[in-house]
C-alpha cells in the first residue's frame, strides 16, 4: 500500500515517513504543491496526508484536483490552523480527516489506518493481531471467537494500539487520545497505567497473549516479538 | 461639578457682585451729588434774603412754602454760616422729614439774627430710592439673563464637544467604528476630534496588528512544535534506550504538551477575540456538564473526589464549542483545586450557573481571572480561567467567584 506525505518542513516529513513505512506501506513525500500534483496524478495512493500551507500553491487546491479526477485516494488534512471553517471546508472538499498540528506520530497512524480501513473494506471493517478480532463498525472485541466486554475507553486504547504495532507510543499519546482536554500531568501517568493493567487483565483472561509491553510507565508498545 | 454649573456659578457671583458695589458707588454719588445742589438752592434762597435785607433794612417775612421754611431768630453775635442734616416736623405730613439748613447771620442795625432756610431732603431721597429700585430691578434681570443665555448658550456650543464624548463613551475595541463627530467652527473642538480620531485610527491598527500577532505566532508555533513532537515519537522507538533516557523524554514531552497547549489556548482567546464563533444555537448546559463529568469520570476517581450535577433546566443560547469550553473549563478548575475526597457542585438556579468546590483559602478575585495568573500549587497554563472570563465577556454573562466557609463558588449569570 501506498502513501503520500505532502508537508514542506522536510524533517516533520521525514519522522512521518519514519514511523509510518513498514512491511505495509511504502511512504512517498511530496515538500510543495507541484511535487504533490504531480504525484498524485501519475499514481494512486491509499491515503494521503495533506499539509494545507504549502509552498505554491493550497492543500485545499490539491483536493479540489483530486476530486476533479474522481481519484478515490483518502485523505488526512495536517493543518497548522485548528479553525472549524478550515476544518469544514476540508471535509466538505472530500478530505476524510483532519488533524492539527502539534499531533503524535501514533495519532496519524490510527487515523490513517481507519481510512484505508474505511476504504478498503468498504464498510466492513475488521482488525486481527493474531487471536484479536475487532470489528470497528459494531465495536466488538473477539479473543478466540470469544467476545470480550470492554469499557469504551479499553476499546479506544486497544485499536490505538492496534494502529501502530510494534511501536513504541508515549503517554502523552495516549492522554491526548483519549481526552480533548488534558488535566496535567501529575495524575497521568497512574490512570493510564489503571487503564491498561484492566485491558490487559480483560484480554487474559480470555486466553490472550499478554502483548502490552509498559516502559517503565512513560510509553507502551504492543508486540508479539 | 459640571463645567457649565462651575462657569455660571462664576459668572453669576461676579456679576452680582460687580453690580452691588456700583450700585452703592451710584448711591453715595447721586446723595452727594442732589445734596450739593439742594445745599445750591439755599444758598440762592440766602443771597435773596441778604438782598432783601439790603434793600429794606428790615427782615422779611418767616414764610413756609411748601417743603420749604424761611426764620430769624435774633443773636447777640455774629458767626459763621453752616449747613446741617437734621429732622424737622412736618405739620402737613404730621411727621419728622429729613432736612438740610442753612443758617448764616444778617445784621440789621447793629442787631444780628440767625437766619436759618430749610428744606426738606424728602424728594431727593424718594429720587435716591427710585434710582436704587430700578439698579436693583437691573440686578436681578440682568442675572437672570445671563444664566438663562449661559444655559443655551453654552448648551449649543458644547453639542459638538458632547456628540464627540458619547461617540467616545459607546467605542468598541472589538467593534470599532469611527468616532462621530460634529463639523463646527470652534477651531478647539475641531483640534480635539481631529486628535481622537487620529488617536483611536491608530489604536484600532495596533490592537488589529496585536491580535494578529498572537494569531501568527500561535500558528506558526505549531509547526516546530509539530517537529520536536514527531522527532520525541521515532526517537523513543530506539529499543537502546535507557530508563533514565526515557524519563528525560518524558520531561520533554511534558514542556511539549504544555508549550501547545498554551499556544492553543492564545489562539483561542484571540479567535473570542476576533468573533469566530459566530454560530449560535440552544445550548443544553445539564448535558454539557454530564457530558464533561462522564469525560473526566477518570481524574475525578483519581482524586477521590464526587461530583453532584444539579444542573435543573438551564438553556443557554451560545456556541456549542465554547459552552463547552467554558463548562469544561470551570469544572477542571474545580477538579484541580479540590481538596482531596471533596465534593464539587454544580448547581443552576434560574439563569445562574454555580461550580462550588472545596478549598483552603481564598483567592484574590480581581486577579484569579487575569491571563497567565496561577496559584502557587498549580501546573497548568494559566489560562483556563481567562479563556472562561473572555467567553463570559464576549456573550455578556457576569463571571464571579465568591469563597463562602471554605467553598470556593464560581459563577456565571446567563
Amino acid at each position: 500500500m501506498k502513501l503520500l506525505i505532502v508537508e514542506d518542513e522536510k524533517e516533520l516529513a521525514a519522522s512521518m515517513v519514519s514511523y509510518l513505512k513498514n512491511e505495509n506501506y511504502t511512504c512517498e513525500v511530496a515538500f510543495n504543491f507541484k511535487q504533490a500534483l504531480d504525484k498524485i496524478e501519475t499514481s494512486d495512493y491509499e491515503c494521503i496526508a495533506l499539509d494545507i500551507t504549502l509552498p505554491g500553491g493550497s492543500g485545499m487546491q490539491l483536493l479540489k484536483e483530486l476530486k476533479n479526477n474522481k481519484k478515490t485516494d483518502g485523505v488526512i488534512i495536517i493543518s497548522a490552523k485548528n479553525s472549524i471553517d478550515d476544518r469544514i471546508n476540508g471535509l466538505r472538499l472530500g478530505a476524510d480527516d483532519y488533524l492539527v498540528k502539534p499531533f503524535h506520530l501514533s495519532e496519524l497512524a490510527a487515523r490513517i489506518n481507519a481510512i484505508i480501513r474505511r476504504k478498503m473494506y468498504k464498510g466492513n471493517n475488521v482488525i486481527r493481531f493474531n487471536e484479536i478480532f475487532i470489528d470497528t463498525l459494531a465495536k466488538e472485541v473477539m479473543v478466540k471467537e470469544e467476545p470480550v466486554e470492554l469499557t469504551r475507553k479499553e476499546y479506544e486504547l486497544l485499536v490505538y494500539f492496534l494502529s501502530n504495532q510494534r511501536k513504541v507510543i508515549s503517554k502523552n499519546a495516549l492522554i491526548s487520545h483519549l481526552w480533548s482536554q488534558e488535566m496535567g500531568t501529575g495524575e497521568s501517568a497512574d490512570i493510564i497505567y489503571t487503564h491498561i493493567k484492566n485491558l490487559r487483565k480483560k484480554l487474559n483472561e480470555k486466553g490472550c497473549g499478554d502483548y502490552i509491553k509498559s516502559l517503565y510507565g512513560m510509553g507502551y508498545k504492543l508486540t508479539d516479538q | 461639578m459640571k463645567l457649565q454649573a462651575q462657569y455660571n456659578k462664576i459668572s453669576i457671583a461676579s456679576t452680582i457682585l460687580v453690580l452691588l458695589i456700583a450700585g452703592a458707588g451710584y448711591y453715595f454719588l447721586l446723595q452727594y451729588v442732589l445734596k450739593d445742589q439742594l445745599d445750591e438752592t439755599l444758598r440762592v434762597e440766602q443771597v435773596e434774603i441778604q438782598d432783601f435785607i439790603q434793600t429794606n433794612h428790615s427782615l422779611p417775612p418767616a414764610t413756609t412754602y411748601k417743603d420749604q421754611r424761611i426764620e430769624f431768630k435774633k443773636s447777640d453775635k455774629a458767626f459763621h454760616q453752616s449747613f446741617r442734616t437734621l429732622m424737622v416736623y412736618d405739620p402737613d405730613e404730621k411727621e419728622n422729614e429729613l432736612s438740610r439748613q442753612l443758617n448764616f447771620p444778617v445784621e440789621i442795625n447793629g442787631q444780628y439774627y440767625i437766619a436759618s432756610v430749610t428744606k426738606s431732603q424728602e424728594a431727593t431721597e424718594e429720587i435716591i430710592g427710585l434710582i436704587l429700585l430700578i439698579t436693583l430691578g437691573l440686578i436681578i434681570l440682568l442675572s437672570m439673563l445671563l444664566f438663562f443665555a449661559n444655559r443655551f448658550l453654552v448648551k449649543r456650543l458644547w453639542k459638538p464637544f458632547q456628540t464627540t464624548l458619547s461617540s467616545i463613551k459607546s467605542f468598541d475595541l472589538n467593534a470599532p467604528s469611527a468616532i462621530k463627530t460634529e463639523k463646527t467652527t470652534i477651531h478647539e473642538f475641531n483640534e480635539l476630534n481631529e486628535n481622537i480620531s487620529m488617536m483611536t485610527e491608530k489604536v484600532v491598527k495596533d490592537y488589529l496588528s496585536l491580535k494578529q500577532f498572537i494569531d501568527h505566532a500561535s500558528h506558526e508555533m505549531q509547526t516546530p512544535l509539530a517537529v520536536v513532537n514527531s522527532k520525541l515519537d521515532v526517537l523513543i522507538q530506539d529499543p537502546a534506550l535507557n530508563e533514565k533516557n526515557l524519563q528525560d523524554l518524558q520531561v520533554i514531552y511534558d514542556a511539549v504538551d504544555k508549550m501547545s497547549k498554551l499556544s492553543q489556548s492564545l489562539l483561542l482567546l484571540a479567535r473570542i477575540e476576533n468573533n469566530q464563533f459566530s454560530e449560535k444555537q440552544e445550548v443544553d448546559i445539564h448535558i454539557v456538564a454530564k457530558n464533561i463529568i462522564q469525560e473526566l469520570d477518570e481524574w475525578i476517581s483519581e482524586r477521590s473526589l464526587t461530583v453532584s450535577n444539579e444542573i435543573s433546566d438551564l438553556k443557554v443560547n451560545m456556541n456549542p464549542q465554547l459552552a463547552n469550553t467554558l463548562i469544561t473549563n470551570l469544572f477542571i478548575n474545580a477538579i484541580k483545586h479540590s481538596n482531596k475526597q471533596g465534593n464539587i457542585l454544580l448547581r443552576s438556579d434560574k439563569n445562574i450557573f454555580t461550580v462550588s468546590n472545596p478549598g483552603t483559602q481564598a483567592l484574590d478575585k480581581h486577579l484569579i481571572f487575569d491571563r497567565f495568573w496561577k496559584s502557587e500549587y498549580s501546573d497548568g497554563t494559566g489560562l483556563g480561567l481567562a479563556i472562561a472570563k473572555q467567553i463570559c465577556d464576549h456573550y455578556g454573562f457576569l463571571l464571579q467567584y465568591e469563597f463562602r466557609e471554605g467553598i470556593h463558588h464560581f459563577s456565571i449569570i446567563f
